[in-house]
């Protein structure tokens, strides 16, 4: 087809490629459940899918370490294949392209001509800002001039992993590239942040997913992240919450507690202040998440994840009221599901906690905590 | 790992699972589903709306889920839906409660929910089916009932 031809809808396509109707209701059907609408929703999410067109889709790497796109291409509903064959159409991603040099960056230009307006801008990594944007460079052009020209043309932009969502690890302390996040140097375009290092395969996929259904951005949080993956913290969500309303905490990681169990918070788990779907989503198509396997969660979705502490000291109890960290709606929710009793337990383990973080860390490190806020 | 490994002579000890987390009081939202699954069935009789229960959405742990699958049983139903990939659709002890998975076709569950309705409604085939379905058969019939080509006169 050529480029001036109008897309066909998704259901022309499917057709065209003997999808059935139930096969189809069925991926509408996985793909409700990955954006957390009630499974019913699936049957009228696939008319709506079939009446849409896939849009063109430019996926740009900047400073990363690829892991977001290898998250990505390891989602199992939908699957890439089944996203990229009958969702949008990938014109152009410089590691997963078959062309390369002067042919992908054509293939670029051209997609960008015939949607210009209209396609969506993928970005992954942060944008380094020093010495004028020399620390990545690509055909002769630095992220900085690319990003500009690219956004110029897109109806959207999602920023895929922590790095292109709040700087990542490159803008860690002391960021030496002058590293930062799209939204930093973009203004003028709607943004949406799929963070997470990496972020799990189906949430970008089911972002992706929801802009072709509602045709725009969906409702986003004050880090502008979906609310359908981010609305609610990882403690909400966990299945250890009920030891936490107990205050029944594992203190190390080989201890009884440990072993049965038992709420990671002691051992330094950000579950508290941070919003991501990784206890319903999970990962590798729901086998496990990394509190299931019994490791901390180390926040990587947040902003400043790198440089908020040790992961293995519990939260310091100020950062539970801080705005932004924990909304007061988060902990109004916080307040209402926990029982009374257990919440009280549980406050009570926060508190001992952070006298436990400051007699382990020292006056420095507290002083430290106390710049940090 | 090969038998014949060097790692295979590390012996191994597996460790059972803890009583606390085995006898299911984590999370301990099973008697929440099931009263909210007999809420819904409730409604179904009165009103006739379905409803659906998403498993993935529920922080359920393996324990909970096992606890769940033994209460409700199995029925006498069960349905394969050949569909990229073979998912199934399975009756539970309790008339109108449905165990649905859906999978693709490496086997992989895409989707798992309890469904509160008479059939489910992947099942049921709309009328634009049915028709197209006519069309079709007409179709079929009308090329059976066309005499036939020299060649395949010849053939016989």
């Amino acid at each position: 087809m050529s480029r001036s031809d109008p897309q066909p809808t998704i259901g022309e396509l499917l057709d065209r490629n003997g999808v059935s109707r139930r096969a189809f209701v069925k991926y509408c059907t996985a793909m409700a459940s990955v954006l957390a609408l009630p499974p019913l929703a699936g049957r009228a999410m696939a008319e709506q899918l079939r009446a849409a067109r896939r849009p063109s889709v430019i996926y740009l790497s900047f400073q990363e370490c690829t892991g977001c796109l290898e998250s990505l291409t390891r989602s199992f509903a939908p699957t890439i294949e089944s996203l990229l064959f009958n969702v949008i159409s990938l014109d152009y991603d410089d590691t997963l392209m078959a062309a390369a040099g002067q042919q992908a960056e054509e293939a670029r230009a051209q997609a960008m001509k015939a949607n210009y307006g209209k396609y969506l801008l993928v970005v992954d990594g942060s944008v380094p800002t020093g010495e004028g944007g020399v620390y990545d460079c690509a055909a002769g052009r630095s992220a900085l001039d690319i990003l500009t020209d690219c956004a110029r043309g897109a109806a959207a932009i999602v920023c895929v992993g922590t790095c292109s969502s709040f700087g990542g690890i490159p803008f860690a302390n002391p960021n030496p590239t002058g590293a930062r996040a799209v939204s930093d140097i973009i203004r003028d375009k709607p943004i949406v942040n799929v963070s997470g290092c990496p972020p799990i395969a189906e949430v970008i996929t089911g972002t992706l997913l929801q802009y072709v259904t509602l045709g725009r951005v969906p409702e986003l949080d004050a880090h502008l992240r979906p609310t359908v993956f981010f609305g609610n913290s990882i403690h909400d969500r966990c299945y250890r919450r009920p030891f936490y309303d107990r205050g029944q905490f594992a203190k190390s990681f080989d201890d009884e507690g440990a072993r049965s169990g038992w709420c990671l918070y002691e051992l330094g788990c950000k579950g508290p202040t941070t919003y991501n779907a990784c206890a319903t989503v999970k990962w590798n198509g729901g086998v496990s998440f990394p509190i299931e396997s019994g490791h901390p969660c180390l926040g990587c979705a947040e902003p400043d994840f790198w440089d908020g502490g040790s992961f293995y000291s519990p939260i310091p109890t100020p950062r539970w009221g801080k705005a932004g960290e924990v909304r007061p709606a988060q902990a109004a929710e916080l307040a209402v599901g926990a029982a009374v009793a257990g919440a009280v337990i549980g406050a009570g383990s926060v508190l001992l906690a952070g006298r436990r973080t400051r007699h382990l860390q020292g006056p420095e490190q507290d002083s430290h905590e106390k710049k940090e806020e | 790992m090969s038998p014949g490994s060097p790692l295979a002579r590390i012996p191994v000890r597996v460790e059972q699972r803890p009583a606390a987390a085995a006898t299911g009081t984590i999370g301990g939202g099973v008697a929440a589903i099931l009263t909210e699954i007999a809420t819904l069935l409730e409604r179904l009789a009165a009103t006739g709306e379905s409803a659906a229960i998403d498993l993935r959405s529920l922080p359920m742990s393996p324990s909970d889920r096992e606890r769940l699958t033994q209460a409700l049983g199995r029925g006498e139903i069960d349905i394969v839906l050949h569909a990229d990939g073979d998912s199934s659709i399975r009756e539970t002890g309790v008339q109108g409660v449905w165990w649905t998975e859906y999978r693709d076709c490496d086997g992989e569950v895409l989707a798992a929910f309890i469904e509160i309705t008479r059939v489910p409604e992947i099942l049921i085939v709309p009328v634009g089916e049915l028709t197209r379905g006519a069309v079709q058969l007409r179709e079929m019939a009308r090329t059976a009932a066309a005499p036939q080509g020299e060649s395949t006169r010849v053939t016989i």
